[in-house]
C-alpha cells in the first residue's frame, strides 16, 4: 500500500502527520535493515574466525532501530515538518559509523553501563530536543545572545586550557572528552548572529576604486578571532581553527555577498598558513609525510601508508566488513576510520558514502537558500560548512589528498563530542527546515521580545496563505 | 546463541551478505532520490537555485578526491614505492602486494637464485639453493617482510609501470577482478653461483665466512656466510631463537672477528708509508712493553715448545721475512716504534669503525661494516703491541679483510665492492701508494712461495696472500687467510675465515687455494 502524501498538511490531525512523514519513515527503516545487514557480516565473520559469539552483539543495532523508531514517532507527534531527507540521511550515516565503530570493537559490550553503547541514542535524542525547542522559528531567539556565545567559545577553550591534560600531542577534558569540538556550533552561532545584526556595513566596502574592507565594523570580530586563534594554538588544535576560520569567510561572503572576503581570507590563509608552519614542527612533519610520504615511511608516514595499504588491499569492492585487518593502522576507528571503509567496502564503498554525505550536504545548503530568516540561512551555511570543510579535511588527510589535519569524518569518526556537536547542528538546521519565522525587515527587523512575539504570530496567516497558493 | 553455522560455508555467505549490504545501499540510495519529491519543503520559500554552485564545488571538490583516492586504492600498483612499501610493512595476507609474481634474481651466468611461482592461487617466493645464497639474496615472504637484495631491490624486482597496451588491458582485468600481479624485472648479480656453492660446501658443517672478489671492478663472486638460513622456510622460530650458530647473522658482512696476523698487511703498508726500512731484532723469548703484561711470542716458540725442544728466534730480521714468518715479536715492536698516532691515521685512511654501502636503493641499503678499532690511551703501549698483531680489542669482518687484500692487489685502491654490474665501479679509499702496494705483494708472494702457507703454493696460480691464527677469547683460535691471485695483474682477491678451524695455513688456506685455482680456471 503505497499512501499519498498529503498535500496540505495542515489540518494538524495525527494520522495527516503520520501520512506526511511516510517517506522519512521508508528511509528510516530500509537504513535500520541496511545497518543490520552490516552487523550479520561482522557478527558473520568474527564467528567464522572462531570468537565466540554473543547475543548481547546485537545490542547496539538494537538500540539503533530503537532510537530511529523513537525519533519518528516524536517527530510525527510533534507535527514536525522539519526536512525528512535530512533526517534519513543522516540516520543512515549514524548507523553506518556506528558498524564502522561496532566493527572496529569501539563498542565494549561487557559492561552495559559503557557510554559507547549509548551515544549514539543520545545524540538522537540530543537532536530531536534541539530541533523541537526551536522549531516554529524559534531558532531566531538564539542570535540574541550572540555575545553570549563568543563568551561561551572563549570561556570553553580555557576552561579547557587550565583543566585539559594532554593526549597524543592535543589538550583533553576529563575522559579524553572533547569538548573544544562544542565551538563548532557556538562560534557558528555567534557568527551568524554578529553578521546578521552588522550585514550592512560588514557589506560597506567603500567606493574607492581599490575596495577597503569596513574595519571598524570587523574590529570586534577581529579581536575576538585574535583570542580565539591564540587559545587554539595554546592547545595546537590547528585542525579547528582553519575549519573555524573557512567558516567564518564564508559566512562573511554568504552574510554580505562581498567577494573580496574571499580573496582577503586566501591572503591572510596563505599568511598565517606560512607563519604556523615556521612554528610549529609537528604541521612541518605532516607536511614533509604528504610530500614525500617514502622519505620516512616507517616514521612519520607510517600511518597514512597503513591506511592506504589497506584501501589497496580492499581494492574496488572490499573484502566484506569485518574480514580485513584495519588494526594492523594505527588509531584506525578515529581519524582514519575511511581507510577503514576503504579496505572492507572498496572503492564502491567508499563512493557510496561520499554520497550520502553529498546528499547531507546538498539538501543543508538547499535549507540555507529556502529559509527566509537571514539569522537562520547564515547559521544553516555556518554550520554546512563546518561539516564539509570537516569532512573534506579528513577524507582528504586519509588519502594523501591534502596534509593530514587530525580532524575526524562527522558521524563515522570514534568521539562522542563530536558525534553529539554533529548532531546538535542538524538538530539547529532540522529547526531552520521546518518553518521560517515572520519575514524581518532586513537585518533591521524589531530584536525586542514583544516585536519577536509580534513576528511570530504573523507567521501562520502567512504560511497559510502561501499554501493556499500552490 | 545464533545457530551453528558451518564454517566452510562461511565463505559463499560472506560474499552473499558482502552483495546483499551493497543492493541495500543502492536501494536506499534510490528510495532517497524517490522520495525527494515527496518530502519537499513545501513551508518555506521556493529555492532561488543559489546552492547549487556550492554543491557543485563540493561533489566536484570530492570527485576529485575520489579520483586520487583511486591512484592508490585501484592503480596502486603503478606506484612502485607503495608496492614496495606494502611488501615490506603490510601484514595483511589478502593484499594483492603480495601476489605480485617478483623478477627472478640471477647470478652473473644467468642462473636462477630466486624466483616466484605461483600455487594453488597464491605466488610463492622460492629459492632453489636454499640458504647457500641467503645472505646475499635474503627472503621475501609476506609475514616478515623482506631482506637482503630482496628487500634492497624491491621496486626492480616488482616492475614499473605497465610497458605496452596489453600490459594496461591487463592491470585494468586486475583492478576489477583482482587478479595476478604484473611480472617484475629479473635482477643479475655480480655472484658465481658454482664458486658460492662450492665455498659454502668447502666450509661444511663448520662456521665460517668467505669473500671472494675482483679487485679491479669490485665484482663479488662469492659472498658466503656459514651458516646460514633456508629462505624457503621463514618462520618465527627463526627469529625467536637463541641459536649459537647465528643463521641470520651475515659474517661476511656484519660478523666481527680479531683478525690476528691477517692484519699485519695493514700494519706493514703504513710502516712502509712512513719510510720504515729496517731490520729488528726477534729474541725467541719474546716481546713485551712491560713486566707486567704477559711476552708476545712466535709461534715457532710455542711449537718447539710442545716438542720438547728450544727455538733460537728469528734474530734481526727485515719485514719481507717477518711477514713470510708471520712474526709477532717484529710486529709487535714495529706497533710501538710507530706509536699511537700512526695507528690512529692507519684507522681513518684504512676506513676503520665505517659503514660502506655496496648498493643503495630509496628503499633500503647492501652494506658492510668495515672493523672496530679501539682508541687507545697515549700511554698503553702494550695495545698498541697487540693491536700491531691483530690482537686486543681490534675487530674486523671478513669483507673488510677481503677489501684491504683488494687494496693490495689494486695498486693501493679499495673498489667499492659491488653485487650488481650495472653499478659504476667507483674507489672508496686509497689505502696505500701504489708503491707500497706492489712492495707488499711481492711480500705476500713470499708468504705463499716460502713462507707460512708455503702448503698451498701451486704451480697453476702465483698465489699472494696472507695466514691469520687469530686467538679467540671464547674458543679455539679463528682461522684466517687473504690473498689474491695471479700475483702479477691481479683479477682475484680473497678473504677465507673459519670460525675456531685453528691454523690459517691448515683450514682457511687450502679453501682459498682451491677457490682461487677454480675461479681462474672460470676466467671470471
Amino acid at each position: 500500500m503505497q499512501p499519498k502524501p498529503h498535500s496540505r498538511p495542515r489540518t494538524d490531525s495525527l494520522a495527516d502527520a503520520w501520512l506526511a512523514r511516510w517517506p522519512e519513515r521508508q528511509i528510516l527503516v530500509w537504513s535500520a535493515l541496511t545497518v543490520g545487514l552490516g552487523f550479520l557480516m561482522v557478527i558473520g565473520s568474527g564467528y567464522a574466525d572462531g570468537r565466540p559469539t554473543d547475543p548481547r552483539a546485537l545490542l547496539p543495532l538494537g538500540l539503533y532501530a530503537l532510537s530511529l523508531a523513537i525519533m519518528h514517532l516524536i517527530l510525527v507527534s510533534a507535527r514536525f515538518q522539519g526536512d525528512q531527507i535530512l533526517v534519513g540521511t543522516l540516520a543512515f550515516l549514524a548507523g553506518f559509523g556506528l558498524l564502522a565503530q561496532y566493527r572496529m570493537g569501539g563498542i565494549r559490550l561487557e559492561d552495559l553501563s559503557t557510554p559507547d553503547l549509548y551515544l549514539l541514542p543520545g545524540g538522537v535524542l540530543t537532536m530531536l530536543a534541539v530541533g523541537l525547542a526551536l522549531m516554529r522559528g524559534r531558532f531566531e531567539r538564539l542570535a540574541d545572545w550572540t555575545w553570549a556565545w563568543a563568551g561561551i567559545s572563549l570561556v570553553l577553550v580555557a576552561l579547557l586550557l587550565v583543566f585539559g591534560h594532554r593526549y597524543r600531542g592535543a589538550v583533553y577534558g576529563a575522559g579524553l572528552v572533547t569538548p573544544t569540538e562544542l565551538l563548532k556550533v557556538t562560534v557558528v552561532l555567534f557568527l551568524a548572529g554578529f553578521i546578521d545584526r552588522h550585514g550592512r556595513r560588514l557589506g560597506n566596502w567603500g567606493k574607492a576604486a581599490v575596495p577597503i574592507p569596513p574595519l571598524r565594523a570587523l574590529l570586534p570580530l577581529a579581536l575576538f578571532w585574535i583570542l580565539l586563534a591564540g587559545l587554539l594554538l595554546l592547545q595546537r588544535d590547528l585542525g579547528l581553527f582553519v575549519v573555524l576560520s573557512v567558516t567564518l569567510l564564508l559566512m562573511l561572503f554568504v552574510g554580505t555577498g562581498r567577494r573580496g572576503y574571499l580573496i582577503l581570507g586566501a591572503l591572510l590563509a596563505s599568511a598565517a598558513g606560512y607563519l604556523i608552519l615556521e612554528i610549529f614542527a609537528h604541521g612541518q612533519r605532516r607536511i614533509a609525510a604528504w610530500l614525500s610520504p617514502f622519505e620516512d615511511p616507517t616514521g612519520n608516514s607510517w600511518q597514512i601508508l597503513q591506511g592506504l595499504s589497506g584501501m589497496y588491499s580492499g581494492g574496488l569492492w572490499g573484502e566484506g566488513f569485518g574480514e580485513g585487518h584495519p588494526e594492523y593502522t594505527p588509531i584506525a576507528q578515529s581519524d582514519f576510520i575511511y581507510a577503514v571503509i576503504g579496505e572492507e567496502l572498496g572503492f564502491v564503498g567508499c563512493t557510496l558514502l561520499l554520497i550520502f554525505f553529498l546528499i547531507l550536504f546538498g539538501r543543508m545548503l538547499e535549507i540555507a537558500d529556502r529559509t527566509r530568516s537571514n539569522f537562520g540561512r547564515l547559521l544553516c551555511v555556518g554550520l554546512t560548512s563546518v561539516l564539509v570543510i570537516q569532512t573534506f579535511l579528513n577524507l582528504g588527510g586519509v588519502t594523501k589528498f591534502i596534509p593530514l589535519t587530525g580532524i575526524t569524518l562527522p558521524f563515522i569518526s570514534h568521539g562522542g563530542s563530536s558525534l553529539v556537536t554533529g548532531f546538535v547542528s542538524l538538530g539547529l538546521i532540522l529547526a531552520i527546515s521546518e518553518r521560517s519565522p515572520a519575514r524581518r525587515q532586513g537585518a533591521q527587523s524589531p530584536r525586542t521580545p514583544t516585536g519577536r512575539l509580534r513576528a511570530a504570530r504573523e507567521t501562520r496567516p502567512d504560511q497559510a496563505k502561501r499554501a493556499r497558493k500552490r | 546463541m545464533s545457530p551453528p553455522l558451518d564454517p566452510a560455508i562461511w565463505p559463499s555467505l560472506r560474499l552473499a551478505l558482502h552483495i546483499a549490504f551493497f543492493m541495500a545501499i543502492f536501494f536506499l540510495l534510490k528510495q532517497i532520490l524517490e522520495l525527494r519529491e515527496m518530502a519537499q519543503l513545501r513551508h518555506l520559500a521556493r529555492p532561488k537555485g543559489a546552492f547549487r554552485i556550492p554543491l557543485v564545488m563540493i561533489a566536484i571538490a570530492f570527485g576529485a578526491l575520489l579520483i586520487y583516492q583511486a591512484s592508490w586504492q585501484l592503480t596502486g600498483m603503478l606506484r612502485p614505492q607503495f608496492i614496495a612499501f606494502m611488501q615490506l610493512h603490510d601484514r595483511r595476507e589478502f593484499n594483492p602486494a603480495h601476489w605480485i609474481r617478483r623478477g627472478r634474481i640471477l647470478d652473473r651466468n644467468g642462473e636462477v637464485l630466486a624466483y616466484s611461482e605461483e600455487i594453488q592461487g597464491k605466488v610463492y617466493r622460492l629459492y632453489p639453493d636454499g640458504p647457500v645464497f641467503s645472505p646475499v639474496v635474503g627472503y621475501s615472504q609476506p609475514r616478515f617482510g623482506s631482506t637482503g637484495m630482496e628487500a634492497v631491490a624491491n621496486v626492480h624486482l616488482n616492475g614499473g609501470a605497465p610497458a605496452d597496451l596489453s600490459g594496461w588491458g591487463e592491470l585494468g582485468r586486475q583492478i576489477v577482478g583482482g587478479g595476478q600481479g604484473p611480472r617484475g624485472q629479473d635482477l643479475r648479480l655480480t655472484l658465481d653461483a658454482d664458486l658460492q656453492r662450492m665455498a659454502v660446501a668447502r666450509i661444511g658443517e663448520r662456521r665460517g665466512a668467505i669473500l671472494l672478489m675482483d679487485p679491479n671492478d669490485g665484482d663479488i663472486l662469492v659472498l658466503a656466510s656459514v651458516p646460514s638460513y633456508d629462505p624457503n622456510r621463514i618462520s618465527s622460530d627463526l627469529f625467536m631463537s637463541q641459536d649459537p650458530s647465528a643463521p641470520l647473522l651475515n659474517r661476511v658482512t656484519q660478523g666481527l672477528y680479531p683478525p690476528g696476523s691477517t692484519f699485519k698487511i695493514a700494519v706493514a703498508a703504513m710502516a712502509l708509508e712512513r719510510g720504515f726500512d729496517e731490520r729488528i731484532d726477534c729474541p725467541a723469548d719474546g716481546y713485551t712493553t712491560s713486566s707486567r703484561y704477559p711476552k708476545i711470542r712466535d709461534h715457532e716458540y710455542y711449537s718447539a715448545l710442545e716438542h720438547g725442544s728450544r727455538w733460537k728466534g728469528h734474530g734481526r730480521i727485515d719485514m719481507r721475512r717477518a711477514l713470510s714468518r708471520s712474526s709477532n715479536v717484529f710486529f709487535a715492536k714495529l706497533g710501538v716504534i710507530e706509536g699511537h698516532d700512526a695507528f690512529r691515521a692507519l684507522g681513518e685512511r684504512m676506513l676503520m669503525n665505517r659503514q660502506i654501502t655496496l648498493h643503495r636503493t630509496p628503499y633500503g641499503t647492501y652494506a658492510m661494516r668495515t672493523g672496530r678499532m679501539p682508541r687507545l690511551s697515549d700511554r698503553d703501549l702494550y695495545g698498541l703491541a697487540q693491536l700491531a698483531i691483530g690482537q686486543g680489542k681490534l675487530l674486523v669482518t671478513p669483507a673488510y679483510m677481503g677489501l684491504l687484500t683488494a687494496a693490495v692487489a689494486r695498486q693501493g685502491i679499495a673498489v667499492r665492492p659491488r653485487l650488481l654490474d650495472r653499478d659504476p665501479p667507483q674507489g672508496v679509499a686509497r689505502f696505500m701508494s701504489a708503491d707500497t702496494a706492489n712492495r707488499l705483494a711481492d711480500m705476500m708472494r713470499t708468504v705463499v712461495a716460502e713462507g707460512t702457507a708455503r702448503g698451498i703454493d701451486t704451480p697453476d696460480l702465483s698465489i699472494a696472500g696472507k695466514t691469520g691464527t687469530a686467538q679467540n677469547p671464547q674458543g679455539a683460535s679463528h682461522s684466517w687467510f687473504v690473498g689474491f691471485a695471479p700475483t702479477q695483474r691481479p683479477t682475484l682477491a680473497i678473504a677465507v675465515l673459519v670460525e675456531e678451524g685453528g691454523y690459517g695455513s691448515a683450514v682457511a688456506a687450502p679453501i682459498a687455494r682451491d677457490l682461487l685455482l677454480a675461479a681462474h680456471a672460470k676466467g671470471d
